[in-house]
């Protein structure tokens, strides 16, 4: 078995005359947290649908833990855990029976069953609404639930179709808390969102998706030196001369490839320094600094945010 | 444990069975219809009665009615083993109690009758069960079946349903006993006889009117409303197999009709304290009940999954019941007997009787095409001659007799094997339809 539990290969999808995947080729590591973003349209959810084995690809290979999903559904379905964009739930089920319902489907037997919903509705801090209607539930509730349903047969993969949509920013975090818990339980996470926040927080690695093709794809830190070609160190200081001897001083030295002025603020001057060596040559910077007698009021490193990223790589197709 | 492949082998080993029973029960068809044919053509009768000596040693009536009886058996194994083979893809759990009855059925009719070909059942139906037995937690009760009966019995809805379903029923008897029993009232001492009959064929009668129409709305949006409530997805992506998820569907809503039917039997027994009717009434009127659920609530489930918005669905649906089990029929039996009353038969050639046979044949099997047909007719035959199987039927052409059925047995017959049909072909549409999409 390969490192990559799920993996696509030139995966096109037409509807018609309409290309909604475009040859995608992606690869999601075991164990990772794939944060897969794109603009709408982009052919996330058909992707996903192909990889649960909803939809037939019009060709190419799609391949989770190494087996075809044309091959042996069957086998993908007992692998992944899936939870659509939209689904609507049974409006005449209690909380409890709804999971017992789905934990039947994937054959487990009823002596398993009552123990098995205990524990995922204390997962999913839904233990207290065990006996509520489903549709009496609030959206993030359902959500939730609907999480639980899909690990009701211990799957290793889940796919989630942007599992935060439509939630409030606490439902959000919460949604992510779970996520995070159930990666650290061993399972792969590869999901759908619009939120590049979310991605940034929890993702191990992230795949950019437009007109159906993958643009960018990597963990987060191969991603973010591919992006961002040096790093941008923020210095801060009292006055102009302090900010001359920062830039005099780092200037020579080897991977500082740009020291900027940045415009004064708050009657502090900053400087900018683009640099491209490791973490050590950053400590190095910061010990030449203060040992050219300049006090230093700040140092920090600028992240790149991934908005900008985002912003940097889609071109922006209207499909 | 077992792994999901050895018990996956155990299903299409007892499958394979169940199928090679199947095939032999539609050789022996074919071949004493044969038979039966070039006896009629040849005239030579003691072709059937070597059928009767070698086929039903222990069958006293006539050669002819055991050739017809014969191949009505083969049929009623071919319906039972086809309702197997879809009942077993699906792991129902009544798949092996099922099974043993169909074989039990079989070898009374072997003792009783000498009737050798259901040891063709006997022997393959035998083999499907120890395949099945050698299966480990195949049997289990479907999770769709509980699912709906779970949502269906919730709370105060069912009830009230169960509640003004009886009390119409109630309210109907009480209608029809004041008219018939003013009516009767001056009329001989002999009259509850018939208010109590005329009570039963009302409540029968307004309970398959009931069945025709809630049984195919129940089916129709049983698909098709998971997708319009877009739950389809999400069942599609578990283990649940095709045929489990199908014939859930038509479980869940043949298991509340079910209770309806069950629950108006204390209405119909009413009809015992006024005499007139016996328990084989009682029994036939369930079973031809029972089976129009069956076959209707089939065709809702087809065109359910065929369609993606419940409307579509019932539309379709009834237009296909009122066609196939109406308007055909119907009008097929209206022309047959004025065939039947035409010059054609009573004009005394040498054709006349091969033609009143073909009719009258043809006749029983329009009117086993329809429910209520079906019901007069075997009611009748039940009081007029208190029949329930074969009966000799004379000819007007030269006075011989031919051999005849009570109609409910080709009604069931059909009616379940059209079921079990258009359950197998869902199961393929659906199996196709979502590798299409
Ligand atoms: N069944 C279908 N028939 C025709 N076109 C379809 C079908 N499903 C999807 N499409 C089209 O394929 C394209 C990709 O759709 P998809 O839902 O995969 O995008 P997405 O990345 O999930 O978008 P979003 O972010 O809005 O959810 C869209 O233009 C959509 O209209
Ligand atoms: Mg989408």
């Amino acid at each position: 078995m390969s490192e990559f539990i799920i993996e696509t290969h030139d995966l096109v999808k037409k509807f018609g005359n309409f290309t909604a995947v475009n040859g995608l080729s992606l690869q999601v590591p075991v164990g990772s947290i794939y944060g897969f973003v794109g603009p709408n349209g982009a052919g996330k959810t058909t992707t996903m649908r192909i990889l649960t084995t909803l939809t037939r690809p019009t060709s190419g290979g799609a391949f989770i833990n190494g087996v075809s999903v044309l091959d042996d559904p069957r086998a993908v379905r007992r692998a992944i855990g899936y939870m659509p964009d939209e689904f609507g739930v049974y409006d005449d089920m209690r909380a409890w029976e709804y999971l017992d319902f789905f934990a039947s489907c994937y054959d487990i037997p009823l002596a398993e069953r009552k123990k098995l919903i205990d524990d995922l509705l204390a997962l999913v801090d839904l233990s207290h609404r065990r006996e509520d209607m489903v549709d009496k539930l609030s959206r993030g509730m359902k959500q939730r639930l609907s999480l639980a349903r899909t690990l009701a047969h211990d799957p290793s993969v889940l796919i989630l179709d942007e599992p935060a949509s439509g939630l409030d920013p606490r439902a959000r975090v919460e949604i992510r808390e779970l996520l995070v818990e159930l990666a650290k339980m061993g399972k792969t996470i590869f999901f759908s969102t619009h939120i590049l926040a979310d991605v940034s927080e929890i993702c191990t690695h992230i795949g950019i998706v437009e007109a159906g093709q993958i643009i960018a794809q990597g963990s987060m830190d191969e991603m973010r030196a591919q992006l961002q070609p040096h790093r941008e160190i923020t210095v801060t200081v009292r006055d102009a001369e302090a900010a001359e001897t920062v830039k005099r001083t780092v200037g020579g030295l080897t991977g500082v490839v740009n020291v900027v002025d940045l415009e004064a603020k708050g009657g502090r001057y900053r400087v900018r320094i683009d640099y491209t060596g490791d973490d050590d040559g950053v400590a190095a910077l910061n010990a030449s600094i203060n040992n050219a007698g300049v006090s230093i009021l700040g140092f920090t490193e600028e992240t790149k945010d991934l908005e900008a990223m985002f912003m940097r790589v889609t071109k922006g197709i209207v499909t | 444990m077992q792994t999901i492949d050895a018990r996956e082998r155990g299903i299409a080993q007892a499958i394979a069975w169940l199928r090679r029973g199947l095939l032999t029960h539609v050789a022996v068809t074919l071949l004493v219809a044969l038979l039966g044919l070039l006896a009629g053509f040849q005239s030579s009768p003691e072709l059937l009665g070597m059928v009767r000596q070698s086929l039903m040693f222990n069958y006293s009536g006539a050669a002819d009615a055991a050739a017809l009886l014969l191949v009505l058996i083969s049929l009623a194994n071919i319906s039972a083993l086809l309702v197997l083979v879809v009942a077993i893809q699906a792991h129902e759990s009544w798949v092996l109690p099922g099974n043993v009855l169909v074989i039990l059925a079989n070898l009374v009719l072997v003792v009783w009758l000498g009737c050798l070909t259901g040891l063709l059942t006997v022997v393959f139906g035998g083999l499907a069960v120890a395949s099945m037995a050698r299966v480990s937690g195949l049997l289990r009760s479907n999770p769709v079946m509980v699912r709906e009966l779970r949502g269906r019995m919730r709370g105060a809805r069912a009830f009230v349903v169960l509640t003004l379903y009886l009390a119409l029923m109630g309210g109907f008897s009480l209608i029809l006993y004041f008219i018939f029993g003013a009516v009767n009232a001056q009329n001989a001492s002999s009259a509850t006889g018939i208010i109590g009959r005329t009570l039963f064929t009302g409540v029968v009668g307004i309970q398959l009117l009931l069945i025709i129409l809630i049984a195919p709305s129940f089916t129709a949006g049983a698909i098709t409303g998971e997708r319009e409530r877009q739950t389809y997805d999400l069942v599609r992506t578990t283990l649940l197999s095709t045929p489990s998820f199908i014939l859930g569907k038509l479980e869940s809503s043949l298991a509340y009709i079910l209770l309806l039917l069950l629950a108006a039997i204390p209405l119909q027994a009413l009809a015992f304290l006024f005499g007139g009717i016996g328990q084989a009434e009682l029994l036939l009127a369930f079973v031809i009940l029972g089976v129009t659920a069956l076959a209707f609530g089939a065709v809702g489930i087809y065109f359910s999954a065929s369609q993606t918005r419940t409307l579509s669905a019932s539309v379709r649906t009834y237009a296909v019941i009122s066609i196939g089990a109406f308007g055909a029929p119907l009008i097929a039996l209206f022309v047959l007997n004025l065939l039947l009353g035409s010059s054609l038969v009573s004009s005394g050639s040498d054709a006349a009787p091969l033609i009143e046979t073909t009719l009258q044949y043809l006749r029983l099997l329009a009117t086993s095409l329809n429910p209520f047909t079906t019901a007069i007719d075997t009611q009748a035959l039940l009081v007029e001659q208190q029949v329930w199987g074969v009966y000799a039927r004379t000819l007007a052409s030269n006075g011989s007799t031919i051999p005849m059925i009570s109609s409910w047995i080709p009604f069931t017959i059909v009616y379940v094997a059209a079921a079990a049909v258009l359950m197998v072909v869902t199961i393929r549409a659906t199996r196709s339809n979502d590798h299409e999409s």
